[in-house]
């Protein structure tokens, strides 16, 4: 069930709209901080986006069963595909 | 007329002064490499 | 019996831990001195039942043993020490639920550190709610270790824990990683450089983000083994997690079910107003407004009925006590200096409620996420807002709890700026001065008092705000880190550890801010009831001399011997030093005593005049009553009117007036100049700002 339609762009976490999931992809290791990684943000989890804050910032997310934001620019180095 | 009212408040001034004395100005000295939680920090 | 049973309780935060720790020691239990929230060392001793006593440590949260924060790096340091007294011989893992997952990757770590670990999985209770089943035989069988099913809120499984504590040397102390998997070579080399060492725990500290500085001897030199934040390390570290992960995934699908079905969600329904970009700060303003309403309001009954009851035990002591200096002593310098501090409690009580409940329920992250956009445009964080809240407590832990911000700008400006926030300490001068000069009305449904009090609240908040951004222009940026904030579960919040935290730390208000005022206030009677001059010993000959007093009733002139021998004591001769500066502000000497004594604690501004205003009266009067009634005898008008109110309460909204903050904040940035620039910048401002006040008022 992945959309392949759109992928010529590739989306971040920064792309999705409350209530859309998505599967997270690649990141730069060295960019995304270990605790995000070890609260569940890994290559193949589920991410959905629950509630935003005004100007998209910070994302209030679902990752992996965990519920925690992180900011818009750490969502931006965070690459998806979205799930329909 | 040294009664002992007197030497009570001059007891109690005296306790009272070493007790800031010791809490301002002889603290840094016992502060080592003690965890805060330990002692109080200072607080206060 | 020998030596007691070192434990230590290590868990993620949010997963009860502390609930846990109260329900094993009970009121057995130290914390440090401070008030504030859970940031350091909290000790306890726990009965087993086969009669032993075990020695309960309370770490701080953490999510792993790889530290981003100072917090986190106390966890992995003690874990790292075995040379030190309190290495545990047994880690309680505290794990939720709901989370287990996560929770497991902080449990293997523990394990390959080979220390004996009991695995704790709290909040039981839910299960059948969230629809989920647990096969816990199969969890002890995969994890090496036992399980304890417990609810802290219920109250369930702590028999059994207790008894697995007892137990504990039967524990098999086999990891469940090993690293060298990750990268044989990588590791082959870093076991070669040292090869005495146990890898895990080398690798550990070679990973770390910081040089770990309380370990042992033999693993500090590991520190040096490579740059930090390589590119290398930080692969390696994904690898490591998700090795664990893998770990953990291969039993946990089996022995850990979700049917989601069954999981009633009103916790999202919860957040999705909560959070709302628009009702959610309603919400969160509205919820300020009240606490602030409520602190004024509640505590107004306790406080007056305080206020009276020391009156009366002071007119009791003169009453019925032999004359004598140390009566007076009693009943003018140590009954209003310690009613002096007694009459806060009610206040300060409900500010710790409010603010415990604040944490314990959730909602504390919830104002993080909510005004992290918002402070960020002023160079903080919205991790600064939980420092910022605290310090309506006490500057002190607020600045420790500033621990968990990341990034080093963000929170070097928390630190700099927590101090404008109105703490526990200004409350009292705030409370006496607005019940001198504000009218006691209401305002569109609000009472004007309470109103004065939320707007010197918003007054600090704003220029903390306001010095951020200024600073944030100022300080350059050292490293970049990001902002990761966990949203935990909102829970309803436990009696038992509230009660405790308000308990705590209203005792500990009482106890450390009481000495110091109880000393000051023995001090400052005795220069009050001292002087060496003429002026001060023939004072009763002196004023029935003067021909303007002929005409006064006896009472009137007993009250002007004893105003009259006031200003030529020390303290009126010191006093009246300090004048010429404090005049331009609307003070007079006695106001300029308080000041003073003000910069060993805010607090004592309140004991230092109830001392002053106490020495030589006998009537019964409340301190209250004696304030509002003196007459400034420069400018013939009442002393505390609205400009002179108006201008205190401004120069206490914005001075750095606590030697303790001073102190923290050294230790905390490591440099005096910080803490200089502080309080030359803070008292100098407060002084401007006091000054323009009280000249455009009057």
């Amino acid at each position: 069930m992945i959309d392949l339609t759109i992928s010529t762009i590739q989306e971040t976490i920064n792309s999705l709209r409350p209530g859309e999931k998505g599967i997270i992809g690649n990141f730069a290791v060295e960019k995304i901080p270990l605790k995000l990684q070890e609260m569940g943000c890994l290559p193949g989890n589920e991410v959905q986006l629950i509630q935003l804050a005004p100007f998209r910032d910070p994302l209030f997310l679902n990752i992996n069963g965990n519920n925690l934001a992180i900011r818009r620019e750490t969502a931006d180095l965070i690459e998806i595909t979205k799930v329909l | 007329m040294w009664s002992l009212q007197h030497i009570l408040v001059y007891l109690a001034v005296a306790a009272a002064v070493a007790y800031l004395v010791k809490k301002y100005f002889l603290k840094p000295k016992s502060k080592k490499e003690r965890t805060c939680g330990m002692d109080d920090c200072g607080c206060h | 019996m020998g030596k007691q049973l070192k434990v230590s309780l290590i868990g993620n935060p949010n997963t009860g831990k502390t609930s846990l720790f109260n329900l094993l020691t009970g009121l057995n239990q130290q914390v440090g001195n401070y008030p504030g929230i859970t940031v350091e060392k909290k000790e306890g001793t726990c009965r087993l039942p086969g009669g032993g006593k075990a020695h309960i440590l309370d770490l701080p949260g953490t999510y792993s043993l790889n530290a981003s924060s100072a917090d986190e790096q106390l966890v992995v340091e003690s874990l790292l020490r075995k040379e030190q007294p309190d290495f545990p011989d047994l880690a309680v893992v505290v794990a939720d639920v709901e989370n287990l997952k996560r929770n497991l990757i902080l449990f293997t770590q523990i394990k390959d550190l080979k220390i004996p670990a009991i695995l704790v999985i709290n909040m039981a209770d839910q299960m059948e709610r969230r629809g989920i089943s647990l096969d816990v035989e199969l969890l002890e069988k995969k994890l090496n270790t036992r399980v304890v099913l417990m609810s802290a809120r219920k109250k369930t499984g702590i028999d059994e824990l207790k008894k697995q504590i007892e137990d504990y040397q039967q524990l098999p102390v086999s990891p469940c990683l090993s690293v060298s998997e990750l990268d044989a070579t990588y590791f082959e080399r870093l076991q070669k450089a040292f090869p005495e060492e146990d890898l895990y725990r080398l690798w550990l500290c070679v990973s770390q983000d910081v040089a770990l500085k309380k370990i042992d001897e033999s693993l500090l030199k590991a520190n040096e083994y490579s740059e930090r934040n390589t590119p290398e390390i930080k692969r390696l570290q994904q690898k490591e997690t998700i090795a664990r992960y893998l770990y953990i995934n291969r039993f946990l699908n089996n022995a850990y079910q979700v049917d989601r079905t069954k999981a009633t969600d009103w916790r999202s329904v919860l957040d999705r107003i909560l959070t709302h970009r628009i009702g959610g700060y309603a919400i969160f303003f509205l919820i300020m407004l009240l606490m602030f309403q409520a602190i004024y309001n509640w505590s107004s009954i306790p406080m007056d009925f305080i206020d009276q009851s020391f009156a009366h035990l002071s007119e009791w002591t003169n009453n019925h006590l032999p004359e004598g200096p140390f009566t007076s002593l009693l009943a003018e310098g140590i009954l209003p200096g310690i009613g002096g501090v007694v009459i806060f409690v009610p206040q300060i009580a409900f500010l710790f409620l409010f603010i415990s409940l604040l944490e314990e329920s959730g909602y504390m992250s919830r104002i993080v996420f909510l005004m992290d956009r918002l402070m960020r445009r002023f160079g903080l964080s919205g991790k600064s807002v939980v420092p910022l809240i605290s310090g309506t407590a006490c500057a002190i832990p607020a600045v420790m709890a500033t621990r968990n911000i990341e990034n080093w700008k963000e929170r070097m400006i928390t630190i700099l700026v927590t101090p404008f926030i109105t703490c526990s300490a200004r409350l009292p001068v705030y409370l006496i001065i607005i019940a001198l000069v504000i009218p006691d009305q209401t305002f569109v449904g609000f009472n004007l008092q309470g109103l004065t009090l939320m707007g010197l609240y918003v007054l600090g908040f704003g220029m903390a705000v306001l010095s951020a951004f200024v600073l944030d222009k100022i300080i350059k940026n050292k490293a970049h880190t990001t902002f990761v904030v966990e949203m935990p579960a909102y829970k309803v919040p436990m009696a038992k550890n509230v009660l405790y935290t308000v308990l705590e730390k209203t005792k500990s208000f009482v106890l450390v801010a009481g000495k110091i005022i109880l000393a000051i206030s023995i001090v400052l009677w005795f220069l009050a009831s001292n002087g060496y001059s003429d002026d001060f010993y023939q004072a009763e000959e002196i004023v029935r001399a003067q021909p303007e007093n002929t005409m006064l009733s006896e009472q009137e002139m007993q009250t002007a011997v004893a105003s009259y021998q006031l200003q030529h004591s020390y303290i009126g001769i010191i006093g009246h030093a300090i004048e010429p500066v404090i005049r331009p502000l609307g003070y007079d000497w006695k106001i300029g005593i308080a000041l003073v004594t003000s910069f060993a604690a805010r607090e004592v501004f309140v004991g230092t005049l109830a001392t002053i205003y106490s020495v030589g009266s006998e009537e019964e009067e409340t301190i209250k009553e004696r304030m509002s009634s003196d007459v400034n005898i420069r400018t013939g008008k009442k002393l505390f009117d609205f400009p002179t109110g108006i201008s205190l309460l401004l120069f206490y909204a914005f001075a750095l007036q606590c030697m303790s903050t001073l102190a923290i904040v050294k230790k905390e940035t490591n440099s005096w100049k910080w803490p200089f620039i502080q309080l030359v910048l803070m008292s100098g401002f407060a002084y401007l700002v006091a000054l323009g006040a009280y000249q455009v008022l009057t």
